[in-house]
């Protein structure tokens, strides 16, 4: 008796493990299923639960309210990381084996992303829009990658700030790691075309607060422009130092930090006047068709939670995954999705100029010049590019 | 009985991949790893009562040593590569293990608690070696001229390495070495006054701690794939103490229970997101309450209670 509720268990096991074969992972009549490992804890837990929540999920709302896309909806489920790269690959590992899911969507953090890299491009599952900075995800197969490559990011600063504003002296003030010293590579060579040198360059480790050294060092070099590649409260304390030693005669110019105002109430009064680079038009006042319709959807789906840049590049990336699919037909499989993707030309979204993704695989490579008045960004550019 | 039980579980265990579907075999390979680290616990926890926050950082130091190992020798075999990832891992242990000889209670926690911290720092400033903050890819390990490069066939390195571990432990309890340790955890003095070496054998407890966490190590860093100093947050050092408290101090069975239990509940409560931490630690709290001696405990009580049709009281919790 209990052997043979035994070898039912494993046949019952066994025909879990092999489903109908040619049917495609998290694509059925009715529904598309996508989902991925983000942070819900640990120290990215906003910006996670921004870009996936109210983000991507907002925008599957307006097209499953309207009736989904080829006759099918699409249902997401995201697994909690907390910044882990092991949990992030247990997650990823259960969502394509378990869950069976069709593809990957904005998984958050270089180290996440980077340690599920692998196994997604060998098990060809579309890895979409990753929510990361480091050239690693450029021109693989299977990866579209979503937020602005740090060396894009670069080469549109210098050359602004070497090219029109006419700069000459430039310092950095780097995290010491992966994305810090992406940026530190780039900027060395892209300011190489321009016979110019970083003038001085401070390193800071990850999680430390204190930045008083680095910065009285960088004040003796005398930059015209100081970069800071650095995280929000690192940056934040930078900005503070700055303004207590009164060193006025350069201009702090950020890299991470600026992506959201959320983050300049860190600084206070202090961020009075940075300037940087924005991916994102202004979430709250921007004119623009897209984000008026952004403003819309997410007063009436959530209507307590502010609109901000993290939840509009999650709209974004919904968006762009629910062109892909309209594209791609009624036969939605992995590979008519990707070369749907990459079909896409000229594109207009209403929130970044026209869109074409080509075999670089990058679905963001503009930014505007912005700076900081009285606590908001104000644009001093039209788009930058970086092709 | 305790035979079959034994000669059962190992049945399981290899039929598993066949059995299940794959990512459960992944599943099942981190389960493991952990019940490793969760016995090397329990040998300085459960068994000799020094307590400790800092075990992510062994698991660390043996998952690096593994790491840089199979990078820059990609032939050597996997079995010296966990060796020295459980040597390495080792030494690390008893160059902690003589300062904290003089340490209790809550200042031994709170020196592994720094200790941990230590190790995630040195990864992050070692970058020539560790890479730093960008992390450490992780090669195929070579085991005979065979590349481990599947869930399958990491799954079943582990199972062997876990099999040895287990059955090693078992035995040290009935060994001179483990009724020393025992001693050590009942009384401090009674064990000095019987001729116990107190110095002596909590600096090996120590040690073999931290060998066991190392060979662990090893393993994870190969099951995983990736390594980077925010794998090892001092989060994990308390999942592991969470693993020998459900599980059972002081006993080798509770120690793998444990550690399957904690190791699925993390899993299963990705999905909950934002609740994940708030729903862990309420059925901690609640498994604390009912079982208060622990998975292991409360089996026992269960099996005697069947044996012999009334219930009688296990052995009491150890203290802290």
């Amino acid at each position: 008796m209990t052997i043979r509720i035994a070898l039912w268990l494993v046949l019952a096991l066994v025909w879990a493990a092999f489903p109908a074969s040619g049917q495609q992972p998290g694509v059925t009549d009715k529904e598309i299923l996508i989902g991925g490992s983000n942070s819900f804890s640990g120290p990215l837990a906003f910006t996670g639960e921004q870009i996936t929540k109210f983000g991507v999920d907002l925008y599957f709302k307006v097209i499953n309210d309207a009736g989904g896309i080829h006759g099918r909806t699409i249902r997401t489920i995201y697994y909690d990381d907390g910044y882990r790269p092991q949990d992030a690959v247990a997650n990823t590992k259960k969502l394509v084996e378990q869950d069976k899911i069709f593809a990957v969507i904005i998984p958050q953090g270089s180290p996440p992303v980077v340690a599920t890299l692998d196994y997604l491009e060998e098990n060809k599952v579309p890895l979409l829009f990753p929510y990361q900075s480091s050239p690693v995800t450029r021109s693989k197969r299977y990866v579209f990658q979503g937020m602005t490559l740090s060396d894009r990011s670069s080469k549109m600063m210098i050359d602004y700030l070497a090219g029109p504003r006419k700069l000459k002296k430039f310092a950095a003030l780097y995290q010491d790691d992966e994305y810090g010293k992406s940026f530190l590579t780039a900027f060395e060579k892209d300011l190489g075309r321009f016979n110019l040198k970083l003038v001085a360059a401070e390193s800071v480790k990850r999680g430390v607060t204190d930045v008083s050294a680095q910065i009285a060092k960088l004040q003796a070099a005398k930059p015209e422009v100081t970069f800071l590649v650095l995280v929000p409260g690192p940056a934040a304390q930078a900005l503070r130092e700055r303004q207590k030693i009164g060193w006025t005669d350069t201009l702090m110019v950020s890299t991470g930090p600026l992506t959201d105002e959320r983050y300049l109430a860190l600084a206070g009064d202090a961020a009075e006047g940075v300037e940087g680079l924005s991916l994102w038009p202004d979430p709250l006042l921007s004119d623009l068709a897209g984000a008026k319709l952004y403003r819309e959807h997410m007063q009436k789906h959530f209507p307590k939670n502010e609109p901000n840049r993290y939840s509009l590049a999650g709209y974004f990336a919904g968006m762009l995954f629910a062109e892909g699919a309209k594209r791609a037909g009624r036969n939605l499989t992995r590979e008519s999705l990707v070369a749907a993707l990459e079909s896409i030309k000229g594109w207009e979204t209403g929130i970044l100029p026209p869109l074409t993704i080509s075999a670089d695989h990058e679905t963001q490579k503009q930014g505007f010049w912005v700076r900081v008045e009285k606590g908001r960004f104000k644009p001093l550019t039209d788009w930058l590019k970086s092709e | 009985m305790r035979r079959a039980a034994l000669a059962l579980g190992l049945v399981a265990l290899l039929a598993w991949p066949w059995a299940s579907p794959r990512y459960f075999v992944f599943l099942a390979s981190l389960s493991l790893v952990n019940a490793i680290v969760a016995i090397g616990l329990n040998l300085l926890s459960g068994y000799t009562n020094q307590l400790s926050f800092g075990h992510a950082g062994f698991l660390a130091v043996g998952a690096y040593t593994a790491a840089l190992v199979t990078t820059r020798w990609p032939d050597v075999p996997v079995v010296v590569t966990l060796a020295a990832a459980a040597l390495v891992t080792g030494l690390v242990g008893l160059c902690l293990g003589v300062p904290c000889l003089r340490l209790e209670g809550l200042y031994l926690a709170m020196a592994t608690l720094a200790f941990g911290f230590v190790v995630v720092e040195a990864i992050m400033n070692l970058d020539w070696l560790t890479r730093g903050n960008d992390g450490l890819r992780v090669p195929a390990a070579r085991l005979g001229g065979i590349a481990l490069a599947t869930d399958t066939a990491r799954y079943y390195l582990t199972v062997a390495v876990a099999a040895l571990l287990i059955l090693a432990a078992l035995n040290i309890a009935r060994t001179r070495t483990g009724r020393a340790l025992l001693a050590v955890r009942e009384s401090e003095i009674a064990a000095q006054a019987s001729g116990v070496h107190l110095a002596a054998y909590k600096t090996l407890a120590f040690v073999l701690s931290a060998f066991y966490t190392g060979v662990a190590g090893g393993l994870f860093a190969l099951v995983v794939g990736f390594l980077s100093p925010d794998s090892f947050d001092v989060f994990l050092s308390v999942d592991f103490v969470a693993m020998i408290v459900v599980g059972g101090l002081g006993s080798v069975p509770g120690s793998v229970l444990g550690a399957a239990v904690i190791t699925t509940l993390n899993d299963s409560l990705a999905g909950f997101q934002n609740y994940r931490p708030l729903i862990f630690g309420a059925i901690l709290i609640a498994s604390m309450l009912f079982m208060p001696g622990g998975i292991a405990s409360a089996l026992r009580k269960l099996l005697l209670a069947g044996a012999a049709g009334h219930p009688r009281t296990g052995p009491p919790a150890p203290k802290f």
